[in-house]
């Protein structure tokens, strides 16, 4: 589904992702774990293209110089040139850090600006979908969506990621700053986004705890590169990983 | 009640005027001031087709409005794209835009008091002991029509919600596949439009003279900062706070002192309530 490799970000001189080497097969759940200022966050934008616009934004106004090297292949073709709105329209969808939902918004009109790339008959199986997945939504409709407590934008964000259509989800912190009892909603939801749609996802945490029973496989970040890898049951077993990311 | 009627018309007016520069603004953050050059280029290309070509005045103006659409588009996809996300020079290149446009105009000849567009419906009525004419109130008609087009359009249709989106968190709107230099360049053209629509409206009532264009700039400024940079249900509450105000102002103190309520409103709003009267956004994100 997704394989990139070698990958690299400088902002200027500092080094945010040293030779990184994701692999993401057709639905798996991947996770990336790893501390506060590993580069998970700018893995994702990269593999999205977000990083493009950064860095664009970033050049206007005289800021920080970005280079962004390696190979991003995604279905089998090359999307490292490709720009940000035409790797979601192939399905390549992020659902960003710190949820950043439309504030002014209504939960039901997040959904629907969420709708842009699909088509009016796909936006409201979609719709319906999301509603389904996340009940709680379902009396929310009308409120803006800035009045949202954390956990409800996160279903909102997802829910919004979703109605993009979506063949690969990046899922950026989704658990950040939320109760356990939210934590598990949102896992046992990915889960079933994955069971029931056929969405392969891409999920960072910095606690693997939470996340860990639901993954495929795990790569750990530390310091922007990739220190480790394997299957859910190896991380399970490696002593390092269980006194680092389990706090065991 | 001749306060009433007028204020209402004049509220109208100043908001048909504002729109098409509070929704450019809105959605790219790009402050068009171009936008005044473009309502006198609408003016132009009306009385053109109008007097010399000698087509019809409804078809005269649907080919000026989507000239002004192209305009726009044009101005945005050649000039303005370049330098989107740079506020110095955003307002350096659109204001050079719209004086190149402005003074080409003046110095091809288009002065003086020659110009003039028909009004729609010659004739008046007498409304409560008042007389109006009827051009007026079209003009009230065609406003309410305008703001509640864009409300639905902005509301309910999928490149409207994606403006609103991309108007709220360009970045966020980027990865639902919203591509904002897309959605910057429709939101330029629409606003254009909507310059060039305004024109149309409320060109009838006076002369096609290049000085408009700069009152136009600085009446549309006045109700987007009055009522919120960004905010277009903002710009349209302040028309009507402005237009009243005029019109009191002509009625109490009179006509000479019009135009200082605009600029009085600018500089109270900005020491009293920087981001406008609906700066709603901020608040939000305090909260969250």
């Amino acid at each position: 589904m997704l394989d990139a490799k070698g990958l690299m970000v400088f902002y200027e001189n500092m080094l945010a992702l040293n030779n990184v080497n994701i692999l993401c097969k057709e639905n798996q759940i991947v996770g990336v774990f790893g501390a506060n200022s590993a580069g998970k966050s700018t893995l994702m934008y990269t593999l999205s293209g977000i990083m493009e616009d950064i860095k664009k934004k970033e050049e206007m106004a005289g800021g920080e110089r970005i280079t962004v090297s390696g190979k991003i292949q995604y279905k089998g073709i090359d999307i490292t040139k490709l720009r940000p709105s035409e790797r979601a329209r192939r399905g390549l969808i992020l659902c960003p850090e710190r949820r950043r939902i439309f504030k002014e918004s209504s939960v039901l009109e997040n959904l629907r600006i969420g709708g842009y790339l699909a088509s009016p008959a796909q936006a409201n199986k979609t719709l319906d979908y999301v509603f389904k997945l996340f009940p709680a939504l379902v009396k929310l409709k009308k409120r803006v969506g800035g009045f949202l407590s954390g956990g409800e934008q996160q279903m909102l964000a997802i829910g919004r990621a979703l109605m993009a259509q979506p063949k690969l989800l990046l899922l950026d912190e989704p658990l950040l700053g939320l109760s356990p009892l939210m934590q598990a909603i949102l896992i046992r939801a990915t889960k079933v986004i994955r069971d029931e749609q056929q969405i392969s996802i891409l999920v960072t945490e910095q606690y693997a705890r939470p996340v860990l029973p639901i993954v495929d496989h795990a790569f750990i970040l530390e310091n922007g590169a990739a220190v480790m890898e394997g299957s859910r049951d190896e991380l399970l077993n490696n002593p390092d990983v269980r006194g680092a990311y389990f706090g065991v | 009640m001749e306060i009433l009627i007028y204020g209402t018309i004049n509220s109208i007016a100043l908001a048909l005027m504002a729109l098409g520069f509070a929704l450019v603004y809105g959605i790219s953050r790009i402050p068009n001031f171009a936008h005044g050059a473009i309502y006198v280029v609408a003016g132009f290309i009306t009385w053109t087709f109008l007097k010399v070509v000698g087509l019809g005045y409804f078809l005269s103006a649907l080919i000026a409005i989507l000239v002004t659409g192209i305009l726009g588009a044009l101005i945005y996809r050649f000039m303005l794209i370049r330098v989107r996300g740079m506020a110095i020079s955003e307002i350096i290149a659109s204001y050079a835009i719209g004086l190149a446009i402005l003074e080409g105009l003046r110095w091809g000849g288009f002065k003086g008091m020659t110009y003039t567009l028909p009004v729609f419906i010659a004739g008046s009525v007498t409304l409560g002991g008042v007389p109006v004419d009827i051009h007026r109130l079209l003009l009230i008609g065609i406003g309410v029509a305008v703001i509640a087009l864009l409300w639905l359009f902005t509301h309910y249709t999928r490149i409207g919600l994606a403006l609103r989106g991309m108007a709220q968190d360009e970045r966020a709107a980027l990865m639902l596949g919203i591509d904002s230099d897309r959605m910057a360049l429709l939101a330029t053209a629409f606003g254009s439009m909507l310059a060039g629509l305004a024109a149309i409206v409320l060109l009838p009532l006076g002369n096609i003279v290049v000085e408009a264009g700069y009152n136009v700039l600085i009446l549309a400024i006045a109700v987007c900062i009055v009522g919120g940079l960004g905010s277009w249900m903002g710009a349209v509450l302040a028309a009507f706070l402005i237009g009243f105000a005029q019109i009191l102002t002509v009625v109490y103190l009179g006509s000479h002192y019009q135009m200082v309520v605009a600029l009085l409103a600018i500089i109270f709003t900005l020491i009293m309530r920087p981001s406008g009267l609906f700066g709603r956004q901020k608040e939000l994100e305090e909260r969250v």
